[in-house]
Order: C-alpha cells, then sequence, then structure tokens
C-alpha cells in the first residue's frame, strides 16, 4: 500500500526519509524495538487442550431482528449479521437468530509481560501481567503489528481453549498481579475478558485491556465494574485516519475516553506516530490539548514509534525526533506525564514529579530500574503522583455511577 | 504482477479472441451500436422442477453442453468445452457451500463437461472456504484420491491455507486462498441464485468472498465495491474463463441462510462468460421473484446489490439488461 499525505500527495520513501533525522539511528533503535514488538508470540505459556476450531458460547450485547437477523451492539459498527454469519470482528457469529462468540477462552496469545509493554507506566510498575488475546478485531489497522491473529478468524490459528477460571489459575502460578487482554482487541472477546475479570477480581487479580477503544458505552461501563486499568490506542485527531487507515471513527473513541474518565477508572494512552498521517504538529497540538480540556492533565499519554508492517511498508519507522517533537508538545499544552515510548534509553522512558521534575521512575526498555514513588507520592516532593501504586489499590477500585 | 503470462500472451496461448470468448474488458459487438453486448444462457428444464435434483444428474449434464455449445456457437460439446480449457490446465471450480449451496449434482455436469475437453479428473478441483461446509452441502471431499479433488482452504491447519502475501486490490487488503493461487490455471464459478442481506444478491462475484482470508472486513456499504476490489484483482480476473449459475432453486429473502419458505424451484442454470451479466440477469430473477411475493426491491429494502453496477463501471462486463441477450433454451 502506498500512503498518500494529508496534502493527498504520494509520499516515497525518500521523501521521508529526507524530511525526517537521525536515520542510522532509527535503524538500530528499529531492529531493538521491532523485536520488542514482535511478541504475539503461541501458546507456549498454556496447557490445555488444542483447538482447531471455535469454541462457541452465547454473546452479549445484541438484539434480534426479523427474518432471523441480528444486530450486535457490542461496538459502535452495529453489524447487522445474517444466520450462518459473522460480524466484522470475525468472532461473532448468528445462529439461527442467536448471537454467538466464537473465541470464548480460545486463547491463541499467552506471554508474561512486563506491564510496561502494554505501556503501562503508572500501573503497579515492575510488575507482570500475564497478557492473553483471541483472534479478532473490530478495526482494520492498516500497520497493525498483530494482524496475523488480529485479521484473521478463529479457525486460522493455533488455539489452546482456557476457560476463565483456569486463566484465573495460570495467572496466579506464574506470579502475576495482573491479567492483561491484549495483543489482538479485547473488544471482540468481550464475554470471555468480562468472566476472566470477574473471577480474577474475586481471586485478587487485577484486569487491564488494552483497547482500540472502539466499544459502546453500555459495554464498557458494565466491564469496567471488573477492570482495574485501561490502556487505550488513540490512534489519532481525524477521522480521515481513523477512517482511512483503520477502518474505524474518532468520536466513539472520543466517547470512550469521556466515559473512562467519568468513570474514575485508571486509563493511559498510547498515539502510535505514523510518518506523514498523523504526525503534524498542529494534530498533536489539538490532540494534547483535548485531553487536556476532557479528560484532565493527569492521564498520561505515550508516543510510540511505527514499524513497517502489514498493509504499510513504504513508510519508514517514526524517527526518534517526531517522538521528541511530539513530547514536547503535549507537555507544553498541559499534559503532565508524557512519554517517548519503545526507545530503549531514552530520558524520554521516565517517570517525573510533575512538581519539582524529580525523576521518580527510570526505565531501560520494559525493565524499571529504580522506583521512588512512595505511597503515591513524589518522593522528594510529597506531590501525589496519578497511577495505581499497589495491588490494594488496584482491587480497590470502583466505577462512578 | 508476476502471477500469469502478459495479457497479449494470455490471448495468444487460448484464442480466446478468434472465439468470441468474453473476458475483462471485451465486449459483444460494437459498443453502442445497440446489439447485445453480453449473453447469457437460460437453460431450463420443467423436471428439474420437479423432485430431488440428484435424480437429474442426465438432465443437468445435456442441459448444461447446449447452453455452452449455444454460448460458443458450435455444435459439439467437446468442441465447445475447448474453447474455453485445455486437457493441461487445472481448472478450478469455486461453488458456494454457505446457506443455499451449490448443488453437487450441478456440478458434476460441469466436471463431465471439463472432461470431455480432455482435462484429466485429477486436474479438477472443487474449492471453497471450509470443508465442514462442503461436507454439509453434500460434496464428498478429496485430498489425493481418485478423481476430481474436493476441499476447503481452511482444511490446511492455522491460516497455512492461504497465501502468506497480503494482495492489495483497491480498498481490499487480503490474503487469497492457496488453491487460487498455486493450484489452479483456469475458473468456473458455480454460485447459486439467491439474494443476500447486505450485498443484495449472493452470485458470482460474491462467490469469492470464499477465496479471501477476510471476507468479514467487506460488508458494509452493501459489500461495494470490496466485491469488484476482489474479482478484479488478476489472481481472479485472468484466471476466471465461465459461470455457470445453478438455478435449480432459487431464494429470494433471507439469503445467504437456507430459508426453504423463500425457495422457489426455477429449475435451471445460467451460463456465460461475462459474469457481470450473469448477475445482473441473476439479480434481476430475483427481483422479479420478490415483486411476485409482494416484498419490496432489493433497493427499497435497503441492500441494493450495488456491486454489479460498479464492477460494470470499470469495464469488468455489462449490467444493463438492455445491452444482455438472454438466450433461453
Amino acid at each position: 500500500m502506498s500512503v498518500r499525505s494529508k496534502s493527498g500527495c504520494r509520499l516515497t520513501r525518500r521523501q521521508v526519509l529526507a524530511a525526517g533525522a537521525a536515520c542510522g539511528a532509527g535503524v538500530l533503535l528499529h531492529g531493538l524495538t521491532a523485536r520488542a514488538q514482535q511478541d504475539v508470540a503461541g501458546t507456549g505459556e498454556l496447557e490445555g487442550l488444542r483447538l482447531k476450531g471455535v469454541v462457541r458460547s452465547p454473546a452479549m450485547f445484541w438484539e434480534g431482528l426479523p427474518d432471523q437477523q441480528v444486530r450486535c451492539v457490542l461496538c459502535p459498527r452495529e453489524c447487522v449479521v445474517a444466520h450462518d454469519e459473522r460480524g466484522y470482528c470475525g468472532v461473532r457469529e448468528n445462529q439461527g437468530g442467536k448471537y454467538q462468540t466464537l473465541v470464548y477462552g480460545a486463547l491463541c496469545s499467552a506471554n508474561v509481560d512486563p506491564i510496561e509493554k502494554k505501556p503501562l507506566f503508572h500501573y503497579l510498575p515492575g510488575t507482570t501481567a500475564f497478557s492473553v488475546a483471541t483472534a479478532g478485531c473490530n478495526m482494520e489497522c492498516k500497520f497493525c503489528q498483530n494482524w496475523q491473529i488480529s485479521q484473521y478468524r478463529p479457525e486460522q490459528v493455533e488455539s489452546v481453549e482456557v476457560p476463565p477460571a483456569r486463566l484465573v489459575e495460570l495467572c496466579r502460578a506464574r506470579g502475576s498481579p495482573t491479567l492483561a487482554y491484549t495483543y489482538s482487541e479485547p473488544v471482540v472477546f468481550y464475554e470471555y475478558m468480562h468472566d476472566a475479570a470477574a473471577l480474577g477480581r474475586q481471586a485478587g487479580i487485577g484486569s487491564v485491556i488494552i483497547s482500540n477503544g472502539f466499544i459502546k458505552e453500555k459495554p464498557l461501563r458494565q466491564l469496567c465494574q471488573h477492570l482495574t486499568g485501561v490502556k487505550i490506542d488513540f490512534k489519532a485527531f481525524s477521522e480521515r485516519f481513523y477512517r482511512e487507515l483503520c477502518s474505524g471513527e474518532l468520536k466513539p473513541v472520543l466517547s470512550t475516553l469521556e466515559t473512562l474518565k467519568e468513570i474514575g477508572i485508571w486509563f493511559e494512552l498510547v498515539v502510535l506516530i505514523v510518518p506523514t498521517q498523523n504526525d503534524s504538529p498542529q494534530e498533536i497540538e489539538q490532540m494534547s490539548r483535548w485531553v487536556v480540556r476532557h479528560l484532565g492533565p493527569n492521564v498520561p499519554m505515550h508516543f510510540t514509534r511505527f514499524h513497517p508492517t502489514y498493509r504499510v511498508t513504504n513508510l519508514p519507522p517514526t524517527p526518534v525526533s517526531t517522538l521528541e517533537t511530539c513530547r514536547k508538545i503535549a507537555l507544553d499544552a498541559g499534559v503532565r506525564y508524557v512519554y517517548a515510548g519503545n526507545v530503549p534509553m531514552h530520558p524520554g522512558e521516565n517517570t517525573y514529579c510533575h512538581s519539582c521534575q524529580t525523576e521518580l521512575i527510570r526505565r531501560i526498555g520494559f525493565q524499571v530500574k529504580f522506583n521512588r514513588v512512595a505511597d503515591g507520592k513524589c518522593y522528594n516532593c510529597g506531590t501525589a503522583i496519578p497511577g495505581v501504586w499497589s495491588q490494594e489499590q488496584a482491587l480497590s477500585f470502583r466505577p462512578r455511577t | 504482477m508476476g502471477w500469469l503470462a502478459t495479457r497479449r500472451e494470455f490471448l495468444a496461448q487460448f484464442g480466446a479472441v478468434a472465439a468470441g470468448v468474453s473476458l475483462p474488458r471485451q465486449v459483444w459487438g460494437q459498443p453502442g451500436s445497440g446489439e447485445p453486448q453480453a449473453r447469457v444462457v437460460i437453460a431450463r428444464d420443467e423436471a428439474l422442477q420437479r423432485g430431488s435434483p440428484d435424480e437429474h444428474g442426465e438432465t443437468l449434464r445435456k442441459l448444461l453442453d447446449a447452453a455452452v455449445q449455444r454460448l460458443c456457437g458450435v455444435d459439439d460439446s467437446a468442441a465447445a468445452w475447448r474453447k474455453w480449457f485445455r486437457p493441461n490446465e487445472r481448472v478450478g471450480i469455486k461453488v458456494n457451500t454457505l446457506g443455499l449451496h451449490t448443488l453437487p449434482v450441478v456440478v458434476d455436469a460441469v466436471v463431465s463437461g471439463l472432461r470431455r475437453a480432455g482435462v484429466p479428473a485429477e486436474n479438477i478441483v472443487i474449492w471453497d472456504r471450509f470443508d465442514r461446509e462442503l461436507e454439509k452441502a453434500g460434496f464428498k471431499l478429496n485430498r489425493s484420491g481418485l478423481g476430481p479433488r474436493c476441499r476447503g482452504t481452511d482444511a490446511e491447519r492455522y491460516g497455512n491455507g492461504y497465501h502468506e502475501k497480503v494482495e492489495t486490490s483497491g480498498k481490499v487488503g487480503t490474503c487469497f486462498s492457496r488453491i487460487l493461487v498455486d493450484e489452479i490455471d483456469a475458473l468456473i464459478c458455480v454460485p447459486v441464485l439467491k439474494d443476500h442481506n447486505l450485498a443484495g444478491v449472493s452470485l458470482s462475484m460474491k462467490c469469492f468472498y470464499g477465496a479471501i482470508h477476510n471476507p468479514n472486513k467487506y460488508h458494509d456499504n452493501n459489500c461495494d465495491p470490496y466485491i469488484v476490489d476482489v474479482v478484479s484483482h488478476p489472481l481472479i480476473a485472468r484466471k476466471w474463463r465461465l459461470t455457470v449459475l445453478d438455478a435449480v432453486r432459487g431464494q429470494y429473502q433471507g439469503g445467504p441462510g437456507n430459508r426453504r419458505e423463500y425457495q422457489w424451484n426455477f429449475g435451471g442454470l445460467l451460463v456465460g462468460t461475462d459474469f457481470v451479466a450473469v448477475d445482473a440477469v441473476g439479480a434481476d430473477l430475483i427481483e422479479n421473484k420478490r415483486r411476485e411475493a409482494g416484498l419490496k426491491s432489493l433497493e427499497a429494502d435497503g441492500r441494493p446489490p450495488k456491486h454489479i453496477a460498479t464492477a460494470a463501471a470499470r469495464g469488468l462486463g455489462v449490467a444493463d439488461l438492455n445491452k444482455i441477450e438472454r438466450i433461453e433454451l
């Protein structure tokens, strides 16, 4: 796929490279970070029944229509689905006028990851998250790093059946305080995530979702009864980007963010910067100002690097200088915690007190070298640092109604 | 593109221009001359409207041969089939096994024709997405035994049935079935006459949603222009020679699922080399039946088969019913 700039002209890789900076360093970092990102491993972490096929269970959030059709109301697509057909996500199917999920416990990926990899920097830093996914997604980001599970149907990926209770046991056995639903798009395996998160909570395990935020309000509020943290991929601040590069929409994602704010759950934002597509200073400033105005200054923003993959292979990786520019713009707009993601050993990976600027958490890649947040406060000036700093705090969260 | 010879080599090899075979961007007669620009043979037999279709294998074989001869303008059925298929070619028969499905007995008639053209049985593969759907539709799976092969793309474990390369065509980005990419030189599409709740109709072009790994991504806007994006990819466009639309039964509502209360025994086949024209005529038959049944048109029902007009606009065939000659046998 050849990508057009926002002005409509077709940009070549050479032109973008000439406009960018730090090409050599970018290549080195690309190698490091690409390896770090390509970890949608198989099912080695799991012991269970190997599947070839689907695991059916009644779906939540759908309505019956005439002629055995259904309308799914889980995400803003509101797919109308005939008997024997599936929704856009590929993992929910209508059988005789009853909607079913096909991936209830059908895990195709499982890893014990540092929580920083999600990335969640203000949620139990230095701990791990038992991270899982099924096939499917309700968008199609043309730069998706995990497209071989997100854009495939469940029959096409190797999966293991892991019921929710078993998942919680496995998480506990691996010493992770947190379950993370991630890699593909957890909204599409909603029922499984919902049940696992509820059981996990009862067992003293928190749950975080790593999501595109493309979900309707009612299921989101219900899910947040059981979650303890959220990370949203905030793709861009333009409908054009969402439409052309993600087959999605911006407005419902903005609604999701405002709902999360209202609920009071801890959440962080990741913006994957795609050169020439969503990296203009004006757009970053508008996005940052929106975040401050609508979500408040304490929601962390992570600007991360794009790498050529899937259907976008004619653009180079994001220059580090672009991430630095984005970070500066967001900080100047009033966002208190802004990170340059996936740039190992960059100062933009570290956490600084927004009041006295003392370095509180130093990271190298996904490793925490030191953490000086004491009881949720800056050890130097005593300012409360926004985030979730203990498991007790995570599990005590209750949504504001 | 690297998949096949250039268009010129393709035409030279098969003498397609001399035979008057309708290829993408070619029309019968002179454009604007008022003569039909495409031909669709509608072959019917009253016997097919009675009893089980399986009882009518011989009738279907003769009907199909007659249709092919008429389409080609030759008297000998073997010669007619050889206009499009050569003995050294591997021929794929793409069927539709989702919901109301292609009848195996119709495919038997197609296989019989190919055999008369000299195509060895082992060079024929009947295919769709899933093994289980083929079996449910009454096809006998055959991966390596004697006779035509019959299998689903997804029979290969864990997505290996799809080629690893992501192909882009218009707005579609997808991985195509390895059967299409690696195992066949020529295509016959044998869809079924039915409506579709989103695309309006599911006929020959929509049938190729079964050739890609992610059809679920391409159903908004009445599947338009995605259906056309899929079939205009060279992997399909350059291989697709003939369409035999199974109209033994038809369905005008509730599709693509199998809804007997909305089916009728049309008792025939629609045959053509211009797949757009075949779909246009098929859609017209469905609309007529809907009118008879007192139902709204597909457009009024919010699902106009826009992809047919889109395909014509892109020069893939003829959608204007006034420019299609319907030859009724």
